[in-house]
């Protein structure tokens, strides 16, 4: 179970890391960000930074729960 | 109790079939020239008041079976009732159907790409997801006011020691940032904090509320516009809100996951709801 956890945690994280990489990249160079101005283009940075920053910590957690035994 | 609670989900239920199935075929009488995406949008927004009805009469039952059910058995305590632990499973549901369709749709927009799938498919899978958050924050509310339950949060007048003692659980350079931004002190508390650990009481159970109350109400104008007139500037607003409002959901089940892999035993906790006694005491768990 803690395996099966710790798989779809990873997938989980995995994901949101391509996410955040969409949006830290959509900052720079999405049109329609650019047309909203600076604070849509700020929003898609920090959104992407925390999002990439929690992924990694969640990927981290997951890799944890998986490299451990089961205590009987 | 029992008895009179589960009658009321009964009906509560029975009324929502009723009202999909009436909903579902006035729609599909051809009466109106909607497109799929458009009678998608006015069948969720009608069926809205139903769902959260039902949410409301289930929420009664759940209130009711919990106040009966033992609080320990040798060697375990009880984390959570059952009826926590379904409603939890149940909004999981619903933010598995309407988180990432509703990051895809934000997505599209922004990168101006469309998936080879229509887009009234994704809203459709969006609403399904939308409707089963807004039934469990119903069931919930509805759970809370009955069994009177505030453990969730720390006790009246304790909120800032909550808090000096969940910076200090903090890293210390984190704990310093957090501790100048809450105004406290950071400190490593020996007084146990409850049921929840300080990280929850102060921390995650607060920014859940915010960020699920948020999403909620945004997500409810977004919608009521079907059915009712809306001010722009106000449908602008909680549009921006609604986006907002589901980056700090993707933040918040990051951080949740996080936190409960690296507590395995709450895991269980959450489907068993018993909690090992043993666990508890390390932990400083009420």
């Amino acid at each position: 179970m803690r395996q099966v956890a710790a798989v779809l945690g990873i997938l989980w994280a995995a994901l949101n890391v391509v996410l955040a990489l969409l949006f830290l990249v959509s900052s720079f160079t999405a049109k329609t960000a650019a047309k909203e101005g600076i604070l849509a283009q700020l929003a898609l940075l920090i959104g992407g930074g925390l999002i990439l920053v929690f992924g990694a910590l969640l990927a981290r957690e997951s890799w944890k729960l998986m490299s451990q035994r089961t205590v009987a | 109790m029992r008895l009179a609670a589960a009658l009321v989900a009964l009906v509560g239920a029975a009324i929502l079939v009723l009202a999909l199935v009436t909903i579902a075929a006035q729609q599909a009488s051809g009466v109106q020239p909607f497109s799929n995406e458009l009678s998608d949008n006015i069948f969720f927004a009608r069926t809205i008041p139903f769902v959260l009805g039902a949410g409301v009469a289930f929420g009664m039952l759940g209130a009711a079976t919990a106040m009966r059910a033992r609080r320990a058995k040798p060697g375990e305590v009880r984390r959570f009732s059952r009826a926590t632990v379904i409603g939890h499973w149940l909004i999981t549901l619903g933010f598995l159907l309407a988180l990432p369709t509703g990051v895809w749709q934000y997505l599209g927009g922004i990168l101006d790409v469309n998936a080879p799938i229509s887009l009234y498919l994704f809203y459709r899978v969006h609403y399904i997801g939308a409707a089963i958050i807004l039934f469990s924050v119903a069931y919930f509310l509805t759970y809370w006011w009955q069994t009177g339950s505030r453990s969730l949060l720390p006790p009246r007048g304790e909120w800032r020691r909550h808090w000096s003692a969940f910076a200090g659980e903090l890293p210390p350079q984190l704990g310093r940032i957090v501790g100048r931004a809450l105004r406290v002190e950071p400190i490593r508390s020996d007084s146990p904090p409850g049921q929840f650990s300080y990280y929850e009481t102060a921390f995650s159970f607060p920014t859940w509320t915010i960020a699920i109350g948020l999403i909620t109400v945004t997500g409810l104008i977004k919608a009521l516009r079907y059915l009712a007139p809306v001010p722009g500037p106000v449908l602008w607003g909680a549009s921006t809100l609604h986006v907002a409002a589901m980056v700090l959901l993707v933040l918040k089940v990051l951080d949740h996951l996080r936190y409960v892999f690296g507590r395995w035993p709450l895991v269980k906790a959450m489907t068993t709801t018993w909690l090992s006694e043993q666990y508890a005491r390390a932990r400083n768990m009420g």
